[in-house]
């Protein structure tokens, strides 16, 4: 089998305005290899977010092919795709998008429960995650209660629980500061260094640099696809490590 | 190998495997429904309040309802069962309106049903009866005095609480003695007990107590517990009482059928017989009248049965209308939650779970009104019962329907508003502010 996790081919989009159809999208073609970690750039309504969300099923596409882990997932049904979107698909919203009654770790649980999983061994999976992203201790706190940061991690642990071929974050550090955004930065650093396939969309060129290749995006057209070495700026798996020890502040 | 082909069959596999993966367990979607509702407490129970009072409404009507049809026809019953009624009046429908019925039937006619001797007939009471008054020592009171036969304690259950009946030998020799009625022995002799063996004045006669029966209710129009009972045969040559041609008249005759089957056959046999006698071939002009107590209760169900029916279909329009709130509130409910919705899907949800989450908020809601509705229901069927002075009784069949009723109004109120979640749009929503 392909080692691609994403195939795109000649993917367009088009929403249907009052009287004639806007391109958000107009053919983009591209593939994301497995343990890959993927900037996607672009100004404002060039089509990132259009973008993530075919990638993630949310949306299809109006014309073009998407191959997800080998399988063509154009023709799918709502229900096949809402099965492919909880076992193969993360997503991490700049928004957070934490269901806001549910705890840390009924939040987390959220997707293994639409995928069958037995409450043992959910919850099992959950408290894993939560300590994973090093906020065990918040496991029985409501989104409200918790900081920006912390949500946001929350929310890796949701998408990293059903253990998804791709991670799609879009903005995940557009609603944090600086050193809270540097944080989950370098905790998508470490998954993927552990193996996940990451694809991040950014407005940041030092967030850009950190990884391995970086997708410019201008008017719905794929501008420059660029492979490099991650800059000096990224975090070595040890530098993480550290971080993580200070965490998480109460 | 044809690589088109494989392809196709993993892919094949890969859809029947997820079709089996994709089952949410029916236990979560109650949680995750249960959570929501008790997220806003006090909205949901103004949301099932409709649905309370409907359901409280059906359970108290139908139980009052049908406390009141038990109890009168348990007091319909209590004057005797398998019941045939004869009286003056009957067919001839001009001469009823005109007056009170009229004095056809004569003791000749009861003794020629006794002189019958059919095996069908358990028992027969003629009765003939006047208001007076009696007195014991400076007690005086006024008391209807019915004059029977022996007959009359079997047929019209009037079994005697202190004493003894009088008997057919008694009737025979015209003797005076009388049975008091529960209320004219309190009124004369303030207990039962001292009635029995003491002497009263009927219209200024002597007579002798011989017992006393016990109460027996008041039934409003008739009260059997005001009445005194003399041997008609004394009733007729004491207490005066006689017709043009001599032959004593009676208000009723009573004739206690032997089973509740033949009393059909019965009836009309008799009814040929008086009709012989009286000389009336055409049933259009009858002179009497022979009511089954069969007829009397069927027609109190009935009667009592389209009442609580109405009743119950007034309730079952508030029962709509508390399933007009839930849909009203599900539809506010799945617009504010759009995004929790389009999250919930970009986790994997698929559109029967957020149905089956929705329309089972929507059930739960009304089925918890129901459960609600039926406590308060039974609490005012108590409070109803007790106005009426009858015991309610809470039929199991009014709380079945009431509660299915409810369920069902919960999910066809509710579907709606769960399919517009269920297809909500997972972008469209996530956009949602
Ligand atoms: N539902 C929609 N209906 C119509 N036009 C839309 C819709 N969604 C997006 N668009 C348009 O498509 C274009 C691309 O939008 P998109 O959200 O993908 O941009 P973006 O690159 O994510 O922008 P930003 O960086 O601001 O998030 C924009 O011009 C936008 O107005
Ligand atoms: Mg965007």
């Amino acid at each position: 089998m392909s080692a691609d996790v994403v195939t795109l081919e000649g993917v367009r989009k088009a929403y249907r305005l009052a009287d004639q159809a806007f391109w958000a999208l107009k053919g983009v073609s591209f593939s994301v290899r497995r343990g890959e970690m993927l900037a996607l750039m672009g100004p404002s309504g060039s089509g990132k977010t259009t973008l993530m969300n075919i990638l993630g099923l949310l949306d299809s596409p109006t014309e073009g092919r998407y191959l997800l882990a080998g399988e063509d997932v154009s023709g799918l049904s709502e229900f096949d795709r809402a099965v492919v979107r909880n076992e193969t698909i993360g997503f991490v919203f700049q928004a957070f998008h934490l269901l806001p009654r549910l705890t840390s770790l009924e939040n987390v649980e959220t997707p293994l429960t639409y995928g069958g999983y037995g409450r043992r061994a959910r919850r099992a999976r959950a408290l894993e995650m939560l300590e994973r992203v090093g906020l065990a201790d918040k496991a029985d706190s409501v989104p409200a209660t918790l900081s920006g940061g912390q949500r946001q991690r929350v929310a890796v642990a949701r998408a990293l629980a059903t253990n998804p071929a791709l991670l799609l974050a879009d903005e995940p550090t557009g609603n944090l500061d600086t050193r809270t955004g540097n944080e989950i930065l370098a905790l998508f650093h470490e998954l993927n260094a552990e193996g996940a396939t990451i694809v991040v969309v950014t407005h940041e060129a030092e967030i850009a640099a950190q990884t391995s290749r970086t997708i410019r995006v201008r008017d719905g057209l794929l501008e420059a696809d660029e492979r490099h070495a991650p800059a000096a700026g990224a975090r070595p798996p040890d530098r993480v490590g550290e971080v993580r020890k200070h965490e998480p502040r109460a | 190998m044809n690589p088109a082909r494989s392809a196709r069959s993993v892919e094949g596999t890969a859809r029947q495997q997820r079709r089996r993966r994709g089952s949410l367990d029916a236990l979560e979607i109650v949680v995750i429904a249960w959570r929501s509702i008790r997220s806003n407490v006090l909205r949901s129970a103004l949301t099932t309040l409709g649905v309370v009072i409907g359901v409280a409404t059906v359970v108290a009507l139908t139980a009052a309802g049908s406390g009141v049809n038990a109890s009168v026809t348990e007091r319909i019953t209590s004057l005797g069962s398998n019941l045939l009624t004869i009286s003056g009046g009957g067919g001839d429908r001009s001469s009823r309106v005109r007056g009170a019925p009229r004095d056809t039937i004569t003791l000749g006619d009861a003794e020629a049903i006794r002189a019958l001797d059919d095996p069908r007939i358990a028992g027969i009471a003629p009765q003939v009866q006047t208001s007076l008054s009696v007195k014991y020592g400076t007690n005086t009171s006024y008391a209807q005095v019915v004059g029977t036969w022996a007959d009359f304690e079997k047929v019209r259950n009037a079994s005697v609480a202190q004493g003894s009946f009088f008997t057919t030998a008694d009737d025979t020799s015209a003797r005076r003695v009388a049975v008091l009625g529960h209320q004219v022995a309190q009124d004369l002799f303030g207990s039962s007990e001292r009635a029995v063996g003491q002497s009263i004045l009927i219209n200024n006669l002597g007579f002798d107590v011989l017992g006393v029966l016990p109460d027996k209710g008041d039934s409003g129009f008739f009260n059997p517990n005001s009445q005194i009972l003399v041997p008609l045969e004394t009733f007729v040559r004491r207490l005066h009482r006689s017709s043009p041609t001599g032959d004593p008249t009676l208000n009723s005759v009573y004739v206690q059928g032997a089973n509740a089957k033949d009393l059909a056959a019965l009836q009309d046999d008799l009814t040929t017989l008086l009709a012989n006698r009286h000389g009336i071939p055409d049933p259009a002009s009858y002179d009497f009248e022979i009511r089954n107590q069969a007829d009397q209760l069927a027609t109190l169900n009935s009667v009592t049965g389209t009442l609580t029916l109405f009743l119950g279909s007034i309730a079952g329009i508030s029962l709509l209308v508390g399933g007009i709130g839930i849909m009203n509130i599900m539809l506010v409910s799945v617009t504010e939650r759009t995004r929790e919705i389009g999250v919930r899907k970009a986790l994997g949800a698929k559109p029967r779970d957020i149905l089956a989450q929705f329309l089972l908020e929507a059930t739960m809601l009304s089925v918890g009104g129901g459960i609600l509705g039926i406590a308060a229901g039974v609490g005012l069927g108590r409070v109803a019962g007790h106005a009426l002075s009858v015991a309610p009784r809470v039929m199991p069949q009014s709380i079945l329907i009431a509660f299915g009723f409810a369920a069902a109004v919960g999910i066809f109120f509710g579907f709606y508003p769960a399919q517009r979640a269920a297809r909500l749009d997972p972008v469209e929503s996530l956009r949602y502010e």
